[in-house]
């Protein structure tokens, strides 16, 4: 990284801290810590909505994504837009009138103590763990551009952020999520723009798209189905998308505080709803132009050579393993092939701008990509070796290792700037939302009752402080979950389920009371769980599966198959219908 | 507090303007992305 990077990622995340601090003026209690005393307008609200749920992990992972499974991931948000609907209709008029600081409380007004407890450690266990893993998103650029300390990385990446979240609470992460906001979107617009005008003269903008979607990257809409009906194991599709990304952002965005606790700063319900509902319209349409980041790269690395491996550090552990020489012979047939792809690329354009047949040179550059992955994947298996022990996932390093190899000086201190800061926003509002949680839900109901209002600010403090801590120790087991982007997200899926089937329960399903949605909501956490953990119980314990009955077996290797996306909706029908007849059992009971 | 509520539903006279309106922002996505998805392959 030259001199002029250094500067511009330097004065961008010291500018961003001192903001904060600067903007960490509130009241010194609760509502002014964890609800900036509810005066914000709707646009704030909106850029912090985002600035929440768009993390590190979406400018790392998408773009590789659509690199190398192309843009059919947009699906994952089509059913934001509706979810963004229900929510301004049930959930935001329910919380503004309660006047609550967490979801949670309001469930201890419809159940009891131990459902809203309940429900909170859930969160608190899914939001600590995927904070966590949001940490060492921006970390690994740093080790691996710089070569440095993955473990002391981490330590640095979450410590930064932690000082003005600790010190200015929901008011200075809205405030500092603002400015981020601007200055993510200006880095990835100009690489856009850069991605084409690196392109051979006479290559533009549509010649870009037309190469990546011949070669099947701009797979927008995909449905799911296959010779044998619909796969329901086919992570990203127009139903997983409508039907699974509808649970899931109506579970996000009403059940997890650390959305929830976005639009409760705002100053009236009118705000929340217009900054919820905007969110809903502009979210698909910038996930499409992030993913076409992504296409767009493919297409450069159609014209110049692509890394073997986008993870130059791997490839260094394999250089210097017993592998060295197979490693030698896949890297000279890839040169060769990208060399050959070169070609195919410029005559499939030359052919398509003169109105000739393309098909001949698609073929031929299909053939050719599909040689040049067989290769990448003779690598991987190579990592996958024992005696290497390497990380086979390179997806989050591939926009990374385009920045680092193309961009001009200054641009790649603004793009990792960019990176750092799009964590930051999605940290410092997790940290705001776990304490919280711990401080309203936990420690004023069990730990100590009468507080007063300076040391609810304190206590609060502290609280934000050690889960910063608690999310740095996390990030430093993250290494091996793939493609970041899906870790949390499959994470989320485990638990945010059952969380908003409590929620559905209690908004609509009146006559259930509080014990039959306690019990409920654990045994469907646990059905969730094991299903998830199925396919590995069943080589580490094969004697105790082979015991159970055969009915709960084929169930199990059912749930297993599922992709990670309809668990949200399977968790929340499962808690729905679980609590109507756990309720009707125990109503008979007491009759 | 709850009829105070009831009024303020942003832009559009009632949430079903809203959901008709969503419903049909998505379906008019879905096939510029099919076209889009189409055109380019």
């Amino acid at each position: 990284m030259s001199q002029l990077d250094w500067i511009v990622l330097g004065v961008s995340l010291i500018g961003i801290v001192a903001y904060g601090l600067y903007k960490s003026k509130t009241t010194r209690d609760l509502d002014g810590y964890f609800l900036s005393n509810r005066t914000m307008p709707w646009y704030l609200v909106l850029l912090s909505i985002m600035g929440t749920q768009a993390s590190a992990i979406t400018f790392l992972s998408a773009p590789g994504q659509a690199y190398t499974d192309g843009m059919r991931f947009v699906q994952y948000y089509f059913g934001l837009p509706l979810a963004m609907v229900l929510l301004c209709i049930t959930f935001v008029p329910i919380f503004h009138k309660l006047k609550v600081y967490t979801a949670y409380e309001y469930l201890e007004n419809r159940f009891d103590v131990k459902t809203r407890t309940l429900t909170s450690f859930l969160f608190l266990l899914q939001r600590g763990l995927s904070t966590g893993i949001s940490i060492y998103a921006p970390s690994i650029i740093l080790s691996s551009l710089f070569g440095w300390n993955i473990f002391w990385t981490n330590i640095v990446m979450g410590g930064l952020l932690i000082i003005y979240t600790v010190s200015g609470g929901a008011r200075a992460v809205a405030y500092t999520q603002q400015l981020q906001f601007v200055i993510i979107f200006v880095g990835m617009a100009v690489t856009a723009y850069m991605v084409v005008r690196l392109l051979p003269n006479g290559i533009d903008f549509i010649d870009t798209l037309k190469v990546s979607g011949r070669l099947g990257k701009l797979n927008v809409i995909t449905t799911g189905n296959t010779d044998k009906g619909f796969n329901w194991n086919d992570r990203y599709n127009i139903w997983s998308g409508i039907i699974g990304g509808f649970f899931l952002a109506l579970s996000y965005f009403g059940t997890d505080q650390s959305q929830v606790g976005r639009y409760l700063t705002a100053k009236s319900v009118s705000e929340s709803r217009i900054g919820l509902l905007m969110n809903g319209l502009v979210k698909v349409p910038m996930q499409f132009l992030i993913l076409l980041v992504g296409a767009m790269v493919f297409t450069f690395y159609q014209f110049n050579q692509a890394p073997l491996f986008f993870n130059q550090t791997q490839v260094a552990i394999v250089e210097s393993s017993s592998y060295k020489d197979s490693l030698h012979i896949i890297q000279q047939r890839y040169s060769s092939l990208s060399a050959q792809k070169k070609k195919l690329v410029e005559q499939f354009v030359g052919d398509y701008k003169s109105g000739r047949n393309t098909d001949q040179p698609v073929t031929a550059l299909k053939q050719v990509n599909k040689e040049t992955e067989k290769l990448r994947s003779d690598f991987k298996n190579i990592l996958e070796k024992e005696d290497v022990n390497g990380d086979s996932n390179d997806t989050n390093y591939i926009f990374l290792r385009f920045v680092v190899d193309y961009m001009p000086k200054g641009l790649v201190g603004l793009l990792i700037a960019v990176i750092f800061l799009a964590s930051w926003g999605s940290i410092a509002a997790a940290l705001n939302s776990l304490a919280s949680t711990t401080v309203v839900d936990i420690h004023k109901k069990f730990v100590q009752l009468d507080c007063t209002e300076a040391q609810d600010y304190s206590i609060s403090k502290w609280y934000t402080f050690a889960w910063g801590i608690f999310s740095i120790i996390i990030a430093q087991f993250a290494g091996n979950m793939g493609s970041l982007i899906e870790a949390v997200n499959v994470l989320g899926s485990l638990f945010y389920g059952v969380i908003l089937g409590i929620f559905l329960v209690a908004f609509y399903m009146k006559s259930i009371r509080g014990n039959a949605v306690f019990i409920s909501a654990i045994l469907v956490e646990i059905i969730i769980i094991l299903s998830f953990v199925w396919p590995w119980l069943t080589k580490k314990i094969p004697s105790v599966i082979d015991k159970m009955p055969s009915f709960i077996q084929h169930f199990m290797e059912g749930m297993a198959n599922i992709s990670f996306l309809w668990l949200n909706a399977i968790g929340a029908i499962g808690m729905i219908v679980m609590s109507f007849l756990l309720q009707l059992v125990l109503k008979k009971r007491t009759n | 507090m709850s009829d105070e509520i009831k009024e303020k539903v942003p832009v559009f006279r009632s949430w079903n303007l809203w959901y008709a309106f969503v419903i049909l922002f998505l379906v008019v996505l879905i096939i510029l992305f099919t076209f889009f998805t189409n055109y380019f392959a």
